[in-house]
């Protein structure tokens, strides 16, 4: 696609200085199509004939009908930001935008290109920039200056995710010890009785082990019940077609490796005081 | 003996158990203190930033908050119609564009360049050289400490320096600058290179005869808003906005992504908290039912012992929650470093930004959320009956 | 002269899955100010639940209740606790001392309670430790003490606030022979000292050292025996 970044702006500003014309007759009008927002916002309808001006005052407006809407790309950096936009064909945003320069007319903001041979892009870059100076060329696929807002969103949601694990593993061992506790007298029984630790230890630690599986889970199954409802919530408050949460099979696999051995480590950690006692003095109240 | 000695005792009797509560409080009440400096700290830091310029309220062309939009006609004289408004003090024309270093040998290095006109303020700071003069043989050149170590040459030294301006159509030829001094600018992050020269310069550079600039830079002297009254009356072709305004608009666009987070985090943070507290109190008073049934037949009332509950539970979130102010403040640098790596975020901007509304805000919730964990489990505590109780605790 | 306590046709019905049981069934008594009274009877009889009600911590399902020629059967909660607090001392079969206080401290809950002045409480507590015996303990916790020594700190607890009634629930019940007649001579020493005793007790040796005996079945009184 080749745009004029600055057009586009204008005509998102001038948002304010368009009108619809209603018009039954076959039109002349070029066609262009507008987001889904601009045509909710200003109750336009596919098949109106539109104005639209580069000019703030309003002026020099040309007429357009909209062929069709679309569902503008969704922009996680965006968010929030009402998308009212409009796609035309390059000529009829030259014409609307040229003024008196006549380079105007001769004039783009970028030209996207697409190598036959995808491997060749560095090098054609290079060329490039060689052949035309004063021409910046760049590769778009791959680029880590776009991805690098979402490597830092990635990190960043690491980073809590971490601190919410070390607060769940708090709040587990502190479950996993009242539960223990609460088993303190069947423990001194079975001691006294004659089992060993390390017998004692196993059922602990089959006993945490299916909890913890359990839990884990649990936790992946309410992940996913919730994952529609966030999703549309936020579809909704920001409207966008953005999807916020996605609970794929690798997130599951990696949540539950991470739960289950916190949760038999927790109880594990807990029941150590416990085996370690004599059987007598467990059973004390 | 007092409640809240009777509380403390009780606490301490289970060490083990309340140290994990209170750190557990502590983890999350940081995550929820950092929630809520991320709530606001880029708004804060915004208006910080914008307020640190010296220019209160901003006129461009279209209501577009950024550079690079349609740009202002006849930007001399609008500059000199708006200065001379009743509650302006000064108006100076800005324009932006893009640049490349050129040096023999070795790689171009692109950049940002501004042009502004010469007036009484100016939205940078210089750290050494001289400011921006009328000298157009070569013209003056401010650079930014990541530019000049770039270029690599003294103060006093010749940069060829090739624009790209929106309004030109072709291939602009080099043309020579003296970089006279170095400058801070708020607005530039880390990587970023800078310069700025004399919006006359800039023309120059872009080969253009057009009086043009992205925005006049306003500063009022009886306050932002009587200042951008007065320049829509006298301008109505204009969009005049207040550096407040800027900020509203960017909390409602640019900024949601972390003001939502912000709130699902909080949220969450906020309900694990609950969790935490209402698990631990209820545990530790069904351990508890026989010998709390005994005192209540010793004469404590009723609301006595739900008291001392909701007294275990403030002392838990407290403590919890002072914990978490030191340590919510450690894991806000990291959070705020990590962030920072975000491209286009200036150096002097933050994400977690400390403001004693958070404070109270903290302290409200956590206070909130402890008064709500504690109700079931003083609820058991007001409900117990006294004698089932302790007939049950005999048979069993 | 007036009786301390003034029990009429009292019942309790526990409405239980399988249908209502019936632990006491029209129960009437009367104990004078300064009486030892002890009641015995098989497990289930109701004694415990008749002293519960006695005690004012739970109320009878039928009947009347004067203490101190008060009507305390209907009265609120709040003010059957303030009645508790300050005229009814409670000792328990298992002691119920709170582990984290110590001896001296768990002494001066109840005064605390019952706003006693710091200076107040802390002579009586030392008074009650003494005339327990255990002056010499009052740093320990409960954890620290025997059996016999941890009841004799829940009695000088429940003496605390000079209450006019002492009840107590097989307080022997967890305490070997010596021990348990060490609580026995305790209780005579209270009743001595003029505080009205009530002990529910399987321990025929420690029911025969009261004045007055009930003997209790199906929640009836069955009969009632006196010292000879």
């Amino acid at each position: 696609m080749i745009g004029r970044r600055a057009a586009i702006a204008a005509l998102c500003a001038a948002v304010a200085a368009l009108s619809s014309v209603a018009s039954s007759a076959p039109s002349p009008a070029p066609d262009i199509l507008v987001s889904r927002q601009l045509l909710e916002s200003q109750q336009l309808q596919v098949g109106d004939v539109v104005s639209l001006s580069s000019d703030t005052s309003g002026a020099n407006p040309r007429s357009f009908r909209i062929a069709g809407q679309y569902e503008p790309t969704p922009d996680p950096m965006r968010l929030g930001a009402v998308r009212l936009e409009v796609r035309m064909h390059l000529p009829d945003v030259v014409g609307l935008t040229a003024q008196s320069d006549p380079l105007d007319a001769e004039s783009v903001d970028a030209i996207n290109v697409v190598l036959a041979n995808d491997d060749e892009a560095r090098a054609t870059v290079r060329r490039l920039m060689t052949a035309v100076p004063g021409t910046l060329a760049e590769r778009t696929g791959n680029d880590e200056r776009r991805a690098a807002p979402f490597v830092v969103l990635e990190r960043f949601h690491l980073a809590i995710a971490i601190v919410t694990v070390i607060a769940s593993s708090v709040f587990l061992l502190a479950l996993m010890l009242m539960l223990v506790e609460e088993r303190r007298a069947t423990v001194g029984m079975l001691r006294l009785i004659g089992f060993r630790r390390s017998r004692i230890l196993q059922h602990v630690l089959a006993e945490g082990v299916v909890i913890a599986i359990t839990g884990a889970l649990f936790g992946v199954v309410l992940s996913v019940v919730l994952e529609g409802g966030i999703n549309r919530f936020f579809q909704w408050r920001y409207d966008t077609a953005l999807v916020f949460v996605h609970i794929t099979p690798g997130v599951a696999l990696r949540s539950v490796t991470v739960a289950v051995p916190l949760g038999v480590a927790a109880i594990f950690a807990s029941s150590w005081s416990l085996l370690r006692g004599e059987g007598i003095s467990l059973t004390r109240r | 003996m007092r409640a809240l000695i009777f509380a403390v005792r009780s606490l301490v009797r289970q060490p083990g158990r309340t140290a994990l509560g209170i750190i557990g409080i502590a983890a999350v009440g940081a995550l929820l203190f950092d929630m809520l400096l991320l709530s606001r700290g880029l708004v804060v830091s915004f208006r910080d930033l914008l307020d640190s310029v010296g220019f209160d309220v901003r006129v461009t062309a279209t209501d577009s908050p950024l550079p690079g939009g349609i740009r202002l006609t006849d930007a001399t004289g609008a500059a000199a119609q708006i200065a001379r408004l009743p509650g302006v003090a000064e108006a100076v024309p800005m324009r932006t564009a893009t640049g490349e270093v050129w040096q023999t040998g070795r790689p171009v290095i692109g950049l940002m360049l501004t042009g502004m006109d010469p007036g009484a303020r100016r939205p940078w700071t210089l750290i050494t050289g001289a400011d921006l003069g009328p000298s157009l043989a070569p013209p003056d050149l401010v650079v930014n400490q990541s530019l000049m170590d770039e270029v690599g040459g003294a103060l006093g030294s010749e940069v060829t320096l090739r624009t790209g301006c929106d309004s030109s159509r072709a291939a602009l030829a080099p043309r020579t600058f003296r970089i006279v001094g170095i400058a801070q600018f708020p607005f530039d992050d880390e990587a970023q290179r800078t310069a700025v020269m004399t919006r006359t310069a800039l023309r120059e550079a872009c080969g253009d005869d057009k009086d043009e600039a992205d925005m006049l830079m306003v500063a009022s002297s009886g306050g932002a808003g009587a200042a951008v009254a007065a320049i829509r009356a006298a301008r109505p072709d204009l969009v005049p906005v207040t550096n407040e305004q800027i900020v509203a608009r960017m909390q409602t666009q640019g900024f949601t992504y972390f003001r939502q987070i912000s709130a699902v985090l909080s949220t969450i943070t906020l309900l694990f908290g609950f969790l935490l507290i209402t698990v631990l109190l209820t545990v530790s008073v069904n351990q508890r039912l026989a010998e709390i049934a005994a005192l209540r037949a010793l004469g404590f009332s009723r609301g006595r012992a739900a008291a001392d509950v909701l007294l275990q539970g403030a002392m838990l979130v407290g403590a919890g929650g002072i914990l978490a102010l030191p340590l919510g403040f450690a894991l806000s640098l990291w959070l705020d470093q990590i962030l920072k790596a975000m491209p286009g975020i200036p150096a002097s901007m933050h994400f977690f930004v400390f403001e004693p509304r958070a404070l109270v805000l903290h302290a409200a919730l956590l206070v909130t959320t402890a008064l709500l964990a504690s109700a079931y489990p003083m609820w058991l505590v007001a409900r117990l009956p006294i004698a089932t109780t302790l007939r049950n605790e005999v048979v069993g | 002269m007036e009786p301390l306590i003034e029990a009429r046709s009292l019942g309790k019905v526990f409405p239980m899955g399988g249908g209502p049981v019936h632990a006491l069934r029209d129960i009437s008594v009367q104990i004078a100010a300064g009486e030892y009274l002890t009641i015995r009877g098989p497990s289930g009889c109701g004694k415990s639940t008749l002293l519960h009600i006695l005690g004012c911590v739970d109320t009878p399902s039928s009947g009347t209740l004067r203490f101190d020629g008060r009507d305390v059967s209907a009265l609120p909660d709040h003010a059957r606790s303030d009645l508790r607090l300050r005229s009814i001392g409670f000792v328990f079969q298992r002691f119920f001392l709170l582990p984290m206080l110590t001896a001296a401290e768990n002494v001066d809950v109840p005064q605390a309670e019952a706003g006693v002045s710091r200076a107040d409480r802390k002579r009586r507590t030392a008074e009650l430790l003494d005339y327990v015996g255990l002056g010499h303990r009052a740093g320990h916790r409960p954890s620290q003490l025997s059996g016999g020594e941890a009841q004799r700190v829940a009695i000088a607890r429940a003496l605390a606030n000079r209450p006019r009634l002492l009840l107590a629930d097989e307080p022997t019940g967890e305490l070997d022979r010596a021990n348990g007649e060490h609580i026995a001579e305790l209780l005579d020493r209270v009743q001595a000292d003029g505080t009205t005793v009530v002990v529910v007790t399987h321990d025929a040796a420690l029911a025969e050292r009261a004045g007055r005996r009930l003997v209790m079945r199906d929640g009836l009184i069955e009969r009632e025996e006196h010292a000879r």
